[in-house]
């Protein structure tokens, strides 16, 4: 039976190909619009994570500000310096389950390095062994810092490879297990994080213990970072924010209403909104390939409404040799959906290799945004997941281009319908 | 029981203004018989046709067909009884333009469900009885008026029905192949016994049928029993 079908609708599309062709533009323009749209979009938009995404943790770091208003006595303006207390706090019974991975920073020295006759300037950071996964740091040789290292308060330290570029020529992996100098304290190199050709970075990390035995015997704490486990939405978050962020603040007798005492950077919440523009973004890009395909359905819709009303006397010699509404609005709407699918098809492919195109073209440019070089569009393409929906959204499309034209067709009367010519 | 069984029927059409068309038809057709309908137009015959052939519906009566009640169908029910109890030959042929001969005959066995091969093979046996077997791949703008209506008698008579209805067999066609036509309807009655009613208004045409049924003003007139076909007007088919 379908081959029947198929059969009946290649006779009667075969009679018009010129207005076939025509409406079948209208339907492959629409889909070749939104496919060559979500392609571009997608591109964006994975040129925007790839690009945030080595900046962006999915951690939260809390540090000291300076308070903008006096409470319990004390003055507006009043540095705010984290310690052990915050830190037993985080790591307390009341966010059991919640916050793991806590690490802290210290606060940062400068100094400057010396292997031989070169020197580079840098900032000594006291960091503990998680600070990689927290701050996604790459490795470009060696590894980072470890519990060996914190346990035994070891000398050694993990350089940028920016600043490792300038002490050695060639080859950064060279300067693994040398010695440098630091004002009067030598440390071993165990490990040379990346950075881009244009990242200046000059953190050196050493084991937090170290720093704290030899810059900053204090109790004081430059940051605390964590991840967390509970809060989802974007809403979580800042109800966790504003329960943790009081306790801090009341530890350290700041207004609760202080904005400005401690500084909380919420790694999540970047992410979040990240992902939320992006889906914004995308069904931004949906709703106007849609709208562009809906002139494509309405095109088929006419057509059809016009061919059923020149083929109302062939619908009434069908029904009186015995077609049933049922056979009339079948006939109609697969005509309808051969017609939307074949040539959206054709358009879905004609994006498709847009997005290709897209690809090895803009797709192999980088801006230059100053600090760094950002691609405008990395793998336009749109997946499998796209293509099928599009592909229903042809069926769909076809079948109410074609819904009102057979429903027409199907309800004329067999007598009235042999009356027309 | 009779094939057809009109009694009472009524009809009127709801215009601008209401059209009274069919006044209490009683009539009865039995099996095999051959049945011309005449009256002029506006007489209300094409409208008893229509009746008859289920593709329009009446206001009050009864008609049966074939021992089953014909009223209040759904589209469904009209389309199934049409398909196998009704055959119809037009006076415009109304056949397919953009489909060939064969494919014409077998669309009424496309409606039942039948299988390709089954209803072309029996396409090609009825258009062979009409001896058109060499213009099967032919289009009907390809044919001339008798192999075109020969092309719709073979379609209608392709599902065996119980009655063939014929509105104006030969208004389209010149005397001489009107006379292929008609003999070839007459030649089904008497050989195969099927039930034909025929509507025209050439007297000539309706001779050829056993009864003819004048119908005036809604009404039915006189029943001519025209058993030895000398009704008047006989001669001008002579």
């Amino acid at each position: 039976m379908i081959r029947d079908l198929l059969h009946e609708i290649y006779s009667t599309l075969r009679q018009n190909k010129l207005r076939t062709a025509l409406t079948g533009f209208a339907v492959s323009w629409g889909i070749f619009l939104l496919i060559a749209l979500l392609g571009a979009g997608n591109g964006l938009m994975n040129s925007f994570s790839g690009n945030v995404s080595d900046f962006i943790s999915q951690s939260i770091s809390v540090e000291g500000w300076r308070t903008s208003k006096p409470y319990n006595g004390y003055k507006e303006g009043r540095r705010i310096d984290l310690d052990q207390r915050d830190l037993d706090y985080t790591n307390g019974s009341e966010w059991q389950g919640v916050i793991y991975n806590v690490t802290t920073t210290t606060s940062s020295t400068s100094a400057n390095l010396v292997l031989g006759g070169k020197s580079v300037s840098g900032w000594f950071t006291g960091a503990m062994p998680e600070h990689q996964d927290q701050f996604k740091i790459k490795m470009a040789a060696g590894r980072f810092l470890n519990q060996d290292d914190m346990h035994e308060r070891r000398k050694v330290m993990v350089i940028s490879e920016a600043q490792a570029k300038e002490l050695v020529s060639g080859d950064v992996e060279k300067l693994l297990g040398r010695w440098i100098s630091a004002g009067s304290i030598a440390y071993r190199v165990v490990g040379i994080y990346h950075t881009d050709e244009r990242d200046f970075r000059r953190s050196c990390y050493i084991p937090y213990t170290t720093y704290k035995g030899i810059y900053d015997n204090s109790d004081k704490i430059e940051s605390i970072t964590f991840s967390v486990n509970g809060p989802v939405t974007l809403e979580d978050h800042k109800a966790f924010e504003e329960e943790y962020g009081s306790a801090i603040k009341r530890i350290h007798d700041i207004a609760p209403d202080d904005e400005r005492g401690i500084w909380i950077m919420n790694g999540y919440e970047e992410n979040l909104q990240m992902t939320k523009a992006s889906s914004i973004l995308s069904i931004a890009l949906w709703i106007l390939g849609l709208l562009t395909l809906i002139s494509g359905i309405v095109g088929v819709s006419n057509i059809m409404l016009i061919t059923v009303k020149e083929r109302t006397h062939e619908f009434g010699i069908r029904k009186a040799i015995g077609a049933k509404p049922g056979n009339i609005l079948t006939l109609i709407i697969s005509e309808s959906i051969t017609i939307t699918a074949i040539f959206g098809y054709a358009g879905m492919l004609l994006g498709m290799i847009a997005c290709q195109v897209m690809d090895k073209t803009v797709g192999q440019q980088a801006v230059d945004i100053g600090f760094d070089k950002i691609q405008m569009l990395v793998n336009p393409s749109v997946g499998l997941d796209t293509a099928m929906e599009a592909t229903l959204l042809l069926i769909i499309a076809g079948t109410i281009a074609g819904i009102i034209p057979a429903w027409k067709a199907a309800r004329v009367k067999p007598i009235e319908a042999l009356r027309a010519e | 029981m009779a094939l057809i069984e009109l009694k009472d029927i009524n009809k009127t059409y709801f215009g601008a203004q209401p059209l009274h068309v069919l006044k209490g038809i009683n009539l009865s057709i039995e099996q095999g018989e051959f049945v011309s309908i005449m009256g002029a137009s506006g007489s209300g015959k094409s409208t008893l046709l229509n009746i008859l052939g289920i593709l329009d519906n009446y206001d009050t009566g009864t008609y049966t067909l074939d021992g089953k009640l014909i009223k209040d169908l759904s589209e469904k029910q009209a389309a199934d009884y049409r398909n196998r109890m009704i055959g119809f030959i037009f006076q415009s042929f109304n056949l397919i333009s953009f489909k060939t001969a064969v494919e014409n005959v077998e669309l009424p066995l496309y409606y039942q469900g039948m299988s390709r091969h089954k209803r072309h093979d029996l396409a090609m046996e009825y258009l062979d009885k009409m001896g058109l077997t060499d213009w099967a791949g032919h289009f009907p703008n390809e044919m001339s008026g008798g192999q075109k209506q020969r092309v719709a008698i073979a379609r209608a008579l392709i599902t065996s029905p119980r009655i063939i209805l014929a509105d104006e067999p030969t208004g389209a066609l010149d005397s001489k192949t009107s006379v292929e036509v008609m003999n070839l309807l007459t030649r089904l009655n008497k050989e195969d016994g099927m039930t034909i009613i025929v509507v025209t208004h050439e007297s000539g045409v309706a001779n050829q049928a056993n009864r003819i049924i004048h119908i005036k003003d809604g009404i039915i007139g006189n029943i001519e029993e025209n058993a030895k076909h000398d009704a008047w007007g006989a001669e001008l088919i002579k």
